[in-house]
């Protein structure tokens, strides 16, 4: 019987060692595919059940962070200790609706699930702690962003202040905005119906409207138009404009009148400083189609995204490609569109931009978000190099339009709202974008473009007002968004450099 | 050092890695070292001392390394149970432990020559059947999963063909050792084949009509293909005769065709082994299959860790599919460990039956042996989708008292094969126990007396 027995035990040993291949095949050649299969939610689960990096602000705030739940279902619950404040940059990390914004994009590093952070924690495994999950770090300060929450109050609009030298976005809200800790909630039931809510809420409370949403522009237009025609010759500083209540442009009979029917006209500073629409109509109409749409192009308004390290920016435009290709025989919508109205559809991004791009030399640089990625032990993983994007103008043009820009604040529409603490010299330009709909009451939204110091810009601000009601409607942006550029750029020039 | 000696070892060092896999486990879920961790050792220790102590008096020469691999293997299950959900299932099977160890105690003690079992076959056979076929009575059997195999009495349920596997067992190897001569040496010549007599056919034929009707009635082809394999096994090593494990091959596929064609839930089960993406969202079809499936792939080489990954997600994976939670939170290692822990234990106990010999402990070393060995090879082929996937228990790892106590009776009956063997040949150590040391010195003693005492008397013869 011992043969039988040994030859069992062959048999029962083949038995064995089958259950060993298949093990092997799954533990090790199907792993990955089975990993990665669309039905496997365990990775997600896992992810939940792990912790998960920081993100903060450049001025060392948390923004957002994981605590432990031990009773909860998952492990861990995401927390965003400012509420509302960053959501549009850090936006939420939640189990039923996955990850935005920050959260999205650096989800590796938060989650430290790269080789890079998982060999470092391996090296570490003796002497420091071996957690492999990475922190975020944005170039938002909490200061000035509150700051700008402050000033905005209720008030739909948005704020963007930018250092023109690097394009880091050291704030940008809009309000209203929404509480990621809602969405985020482990309870589904309820992080539904928040989500509910803040999706049939026509404001756009989840959209970073910053720059995912764009605006009509009004006379902040202006300073792509004037840069244009200077960087092409059609202006010179020596320009004079006449002086007149209304523009007829070729092809019509519907004149163009100035803000408030006013007579206005005169040198090209003093036509800028009062803004005048019927100059700037001028200009654009004497450019002719292409050399504008070229000339303004380049800013990166004609149907392009800002190329922010945030997901999702809309794009501005100045019209649609069919549009822009007739618009020869729409020299009257031409010139309207020269001073920001009609067909001008902008990002306060990019109008920030703009503004960044005349403070800068004439070199526009990529705006970020995200100032670095830092491992556990707070090595350094990845930092944002400033990067030019595009040079729209020249250096010389840029200073002739700084020139302007601060006669808009010594002497022009924004003469009233933006003398800064300690003397310090500003430039802007305001804009009160007039919305026309037809069978509505007059809205208009109220915006201004300003950075200061004049002489040396370190940061750039873009205010929009949305034109929702009669207040901000009959204001201009002089006097509803220059305040608010003022405190933001007396909180920024007061920062420690 | 003594057989004993090793085991008490090997027994510290399955307690010192429960014991460190309990902390882990904690750690890995909670992030915290487990409140009762002290205790818990402890009973832990009391428990498997118990254990030790009674083998080291009642079965001193038996295979030193199995009682700690089976240790280990309630250890880990145990643990695994723990961090599966500690509310539902520590209680239970710790109870269950205690009961199963006291069982391996008591069977030790009461059955002190296992060749005496084989006096009583006859009775271990209807017990046998009657367990086996309690399920099917209405009122107190239970369907789970499709497949009828569980009794319920009041608030306790139990599988009974966990014990009727070791009663059938029994029976085997006892009514093998009487005719066995007697079926191996009948020839009826079919062409080129040299079959068995008709009439020696018939008990393969019995066995063979147990089966099908167990499948039919539980619906169930694990059980059955577990008490098939058993008996052909036990015949063909009985008989010597291979020409029974072809004709048990052909008589089991045929049945198991038949059953696949008309029997719904051994067709579900086949279509879903061979299938189980297509009705992946079915919690009844192939849900539980492919979570297994994810579960195993996620622990990759090294495992997730003990308390960190999500066995939690498959279904029942305290009982049939508590080998995918071991694989998914230890890794290739920690399953590779558990196959070879069932690997070491049929190894062990196909030597004990080597070494028997007595036919009647030989046979029953081999049935007991490979009904444990195919038991674990079923439902670990079944989660990792090596055959179709049936209901029945992971020995000595699976959340469930039926099968921990039986499971352990089974391994004393290994025990005391082995010990019985090892007096009959002689390999017992030398070394003399207390209890022997002390006999022999009253003994001593005794003769000093008598010898004294006989000093004027008659010689002694």
């Amino acid at each position: 019987m011992n043969r039988q027995i040994r030859l069992l035990a062959v048999g029962l040993l083949v038995c064995y060692a089958a259950l060993f291949i298949k093990l092997n095949i799954l533990q090790v050649g199907e792993s990955k595919q089975l990993s990665a299969d669309p039905r496997n939610d365990r990775a997600v689960i896992q992810t939940f059940n792990k912790p998960r990096g920081p993100i903060m602000s450049a001025d060392g705030v948390v923004l957002a962070s994981s605590v432990a739940t031990p009773t909860e279902k998952f492990k861990f619950q995401r927390q965003y200790p400012t509420g509302d404040l960053f959501a549009d940059v850090t936006g939420y990390y939640s189990f039923t609706y996955g990850a935005t914004q920050v959260e999205k994009v650096e989800n590796a590093i938060l989650a430290g699930t790269t080789t890079q952070q998982q060999v470092g924690a391996l090296g570490n495994i003796f002497t420091k702690d071996t957690n492999t999950t990475g922190s975020v770090t944005l170039t938002l300060r909490n200061d000035l962003q509150t700051v700008a929450k402050t000033a905005l109050g209720d008030r739909e609009g948005s704020v963007v202040v930018l250092d023109p030298r690097t394009g880091a976005i050291l704030a940008m809200y809009s309000y209203p905005s929404y509480d990621p800790n809602q969405v985020a909630d482990h309870d589904s039931v309820a992080a539904a119906n928040a989500l509910a809510v803040m999706n049939a809420d026509g404001r756009k409370p989840l959209l970073a409207n910053a720059y995912q949403e764009r605006y009509m522009p009004g006379s902040t237009f202006k300073m792509l138009t004037v840069s244009a025609a200077l960087e092409n010759g059609t202006v010179t500083t020596a320009t004079t404009f006449p002086s007149e209540r209304q523009f007829l442009p070729p092809q019509t009979t519907d004149p163009i009148l100035n803000f408030a029917g006013e007579l206005c006209g005169g040198t090209l500073a003093v036509s800028f400083a009062r803004s005048c629409n019927t100059a700037f109509a001028r200009v654009a109409v004497d450019m002719g189609p292409q050399a504008w749409i070229d000339g303004v192009g380049k800013f990166g308004v004609n149907n392009e995204a800002v190329p922010i390290d945030l997901p999702g920016a809309a794009k501005s435009t100045i019209g649609t490609p069919t549009f822009l290709a007739t618009l020869s025989q729409n020299i009257p919508l031409l010139g309207i569109g020269g001073f920001g109205q009609g067909n001008d559809s902008i990002t306060p991004l990019q109008m920030a931009m703009v503004g960044a791009t005349i403070a800068n030399g004439g070199v526009e640089m990529k705006p970020f978000a995200i100032a670095n990625t830092k491992d556990f032990n707070g090595n350094i993983l990845s930092q944002t190099a400033p990067t030019p994007w595009r040079s729209p103008i020249s250096a010389a043009t840029s200073a002739i339009v700084t020139q302007l820009m601060i006669g808009v604040v010594q002497t022009g529409t924004a003469r009233c709202c933006l003398k800064l603490d300690g003397g310090i010299q500003a430039a802007a330009k305001t804009g009160t974008a007039q919305l026309n709909a037809t069978g509505q009451p007059p809205r208009s939204h109220a915006w201004i473009v300003a950075f200061a110091p004049a002489e040396a810009p370190r940061y750039v601000v873009a205010v929009m007002l949305k034109g929702v009601n009669d207040q901000i409607s009959a204001g201009t942006g002089g006097t509803l968004a220059g305040p608010i550029a003022r405190q933001m750029l007396n909180a920024a020039l007061a920062i420690p450099q | 050092m003594n057989r004993r000696n090793t085991e008490l070892g090997l027994i510290l060092l399955a307690v010192l890695i429960t014991g460190c896999a309990y902390v882990l486990s904690a750690l890995g879920k909670d992030s915290n070292i487990p409140a009762n961790l002290v205790p818990f050792l402890a009973a832990l220790v009391g428990l498997l001392v118990v254990a030790h102590v009674a083998t080291r008096y009642l079965a001193r020469g038996a295979d030193s390394i199995v009682l700690p691999i089976v240790v280990l293997l309630n250890g880990i299950g145990y643990v695994v149970l723990v961090r599966l959900n500690a509310h539902r299932f520590a209680g239970p099977q710790a109870t269950w432990t205690f009961i199963g160890i006291g069982a391996y105690v008591a069977t030790l003690i009461v059955v002190r020559r296992v060749n005496d079992l084989r006096l009583h076959h006859w009775r271990f056979f209807w017990l046998g059947v009657v367990l086996l076929m309690l399920p099917l009575v209405p009122g107190i059997g239970r369907e789970v999963g499709g497949a009828r195999i569980w009794v319920s009495v009041g608030p306790l349920s139990f599988q009974p063909g966990e014990i009727a596997k070791i009663c059938l067992a029994i029976f085997f190897a006892g009514y093998l050792e009487e005719r066995r001569e007697l079926i191996a040496a009948g020839t009826w010549r079919v062409g080129p084949l040299n079959l068995p007599e008709p009439r020696y056919l018939l008990p393969i034929l019995a066995a063979w009509g147990v089966s099908v009707v167990l499948m039919v009635g539980m619906k169930d082809l694990g059980t059955a293909l577990m008490f098939f394999t058993l008996f052909v096994v036990m015949l063909w090593v009985g008989t010597e005769k291979g020409s029974y494990l072809a004709i048990g091959a052909v008589l089991f596929s045929g049945a198991a065709f038949v059953a696949w064609k008309v029997i719904a839930n051994v067709q579900n089960r086949v279509n879903l082994w061979i299938d189980p993406w297509s009705r992946y969202r079915d919690v009844h079809g192939g849900y539980q299959i492919i979570q297994a499936q994810f579960g195993i792939a996620s622990g990759s080489l090294g495992g997730l860790g003990l308390g960190q990954g999500t066995p939690g997600k498959i279904p029942a994976a305290q009982n049939d599919f508590i080998f995918a939670a071991i694989a998914e939170e230890l890794g290739l290692f920690g399953a590779t460990a558990i196959l070879m822990a069932f690997v070491l234990i049929v190894g062990s106990g196909l030597r004990t039956a080597t070494k028997a010999e007595r036919p009647f402990e030989k046979l029953l070393a081999v049935g007991l042996t490979t009904v444990l060995g195919i038991q674990a090879f079923i439902i670990i082929g079944g989660v990792l989708r090596v055959l179709p996937l049936t209901g029945v228990t992971l020995p000595f790892v699976s959340y469930g008292g039926s099968s921990l106590v039986s499971n352990y009776v089974l391994l004393a009956l290994l025990m005391r094969i082995g010990d019985s063997t090892a007096r009959r040949i002689g390999e017992l150590p030398d070394d003399v126990s207390w209890a022997q040391r002390r006999a022999a010195r009253r003994w001593a003693k005794g003769v000093t007396r008598t010898n004294v005492g006989d000093a004027d008397g008659t010689a002694i013869a």
